[in-house]
């Protein structure tokens, strides 16, 4: 089976169905997305700013300690809504092409972010590579989000 | 009178030139989206900063100056691009049911901070790295909410339930600002 027929199956699923057919289902998802964005963007931002010696003051590693809870919480309901709009409407995503752009930059999001920048900030790095990583993190999200919105319009 | 004016401002070549314009609008709109994350994001982590619930190592003071800067920047990106967005679509933003909401959430927003700033945080010498007073959860949570339902109801802008062609109730006819349609 490939991979439009996969979206065909899956448009055509109960869940995809019920969350079409409601008034308030999609925005409700949506504006839950929106508002987990937001936390995603303070937690890193927090982090990052201070690594870049921009932001506060106090260690990265210690205000990752407090940050990282609501960095998770975020990815985890960003993945979850994100996941629930996209059963709803899988073959226009498969025809976008911003959805694979997205796609493609939210796996280098998550990789950058989880592989590299939380490992290098525990670490308490302030050197060039941390400061390098943590401009490339926040710009991988940049490009998630823009990518995201996009989608609405292509 | 605002009447008239979102009337002048439909009829403007920007708004015109915005309204037709695929890219532009799109990369206004993306812009704003992502200025969320730095406005919302950052005030987010203030606020539970001066909420006692993380964040506990760091002084508020050091809080609020290192860190509103990003806000405020944030803040500026969202009404440039927030106003260029109202500009494109003037006369169907100004009735929206969501948009008056999200201004009332946002004066909401701004006397928390009017409070916060004035009042709240004058003393806050006494409190910067111990426990937080009750009047700095208040402020914390009227700022969390007040935001949320900010983001929750400019994103309902783009739903066309409340448009003035949909609405039949006096009051809500009222509430929008939209010619009753006797028919």
């Amino acid at each position: 089976m490939n991979l439009y027929a996969i979206a065909q199956n899956i448009e055509a699923s109960a869940l995809g169905q019920a969350i079409r057919e409601s008034t308030w289902l999609f925005p409700a998802i949506e504006a839950t997305h929106l508002l987990a964005l937001a936390m995603l963007g303070g937690s890193v931002l927090i982090i990052a700013l201070a690594v870049l010696g921009i932001g506060l003051k106090t260690p990265p590693a210690e205000l990752h300690k407090s940050a990282r809870r609501y960095m998770n919480a975020a990815v985890v309901i960003l993945l979850i809504t994100g996941i629930l709009l996209g059963v709803s409407e899988p073959v226009k995503l498969y025809g976008r092409q911003a959805f694979w752009v997205k796609m493609t930059s939210l796996a280098l999001a998550l990789a950058i972010t989880y592989f590299a920048f939380n490992p290098l900030v525990r670490r308490g790095d302030r050197d060039g590579v941390a400061r390098t990583v943590a401009v490339a993190t926040m710009a991988a999200w940049l490009m998630v989000a823009m990518a995201g919105r996009w989608i609405g319009f292509s | 009178m605002l009447d008239d004016l979102v009337t002048k401002l439909a009829d403007t070549p920007w708004s015109v030139e915005l309204h037709e314009s695929l890219y532009m609008y799109a990369i206004t709109e993306s812009t704003h989206v992502m200025s969320i994350m730095l406005f919302v994001g950052t005030i987010a982590m203030i606020d539970l900063r001066l909420l006692g619930v993380s964040y506990a190592q760091v002084p508020v003071s050091q809080m609020l100056s290192r860190m509103l800067p990003w806000t405020i920047t944030g803040f500026a990106l969202l009404v440039i691009t927030g106003g260029m967005l109202f500009l494109a679509i003037p006369i169907r933003t100004y009735h929206s049911l969501w948009f008056r909401l999200k201004c009332l959430m946002i004066l909401i927003a701004a006397i928390n901070i009017f409070i916060f700033t004035f009042k709240v945080e004058r003393d806050k010498a006494k409190w910067d790295l111990g426990p937080v007073p009750n009047k700095s959860k208040i402020c914390a949570v009227i700022s969390l909410s007040a935001w949320a339902c900010v983001i929750v109801f400019g994103r309902l802008i783009a739903y066309n339930w409340f448009d003035c062609d949909s609405i039949t109730s006096p009051s809500m006819a009222q509430i929008t600002g939209c010619p009753l349609d006797p028919g």
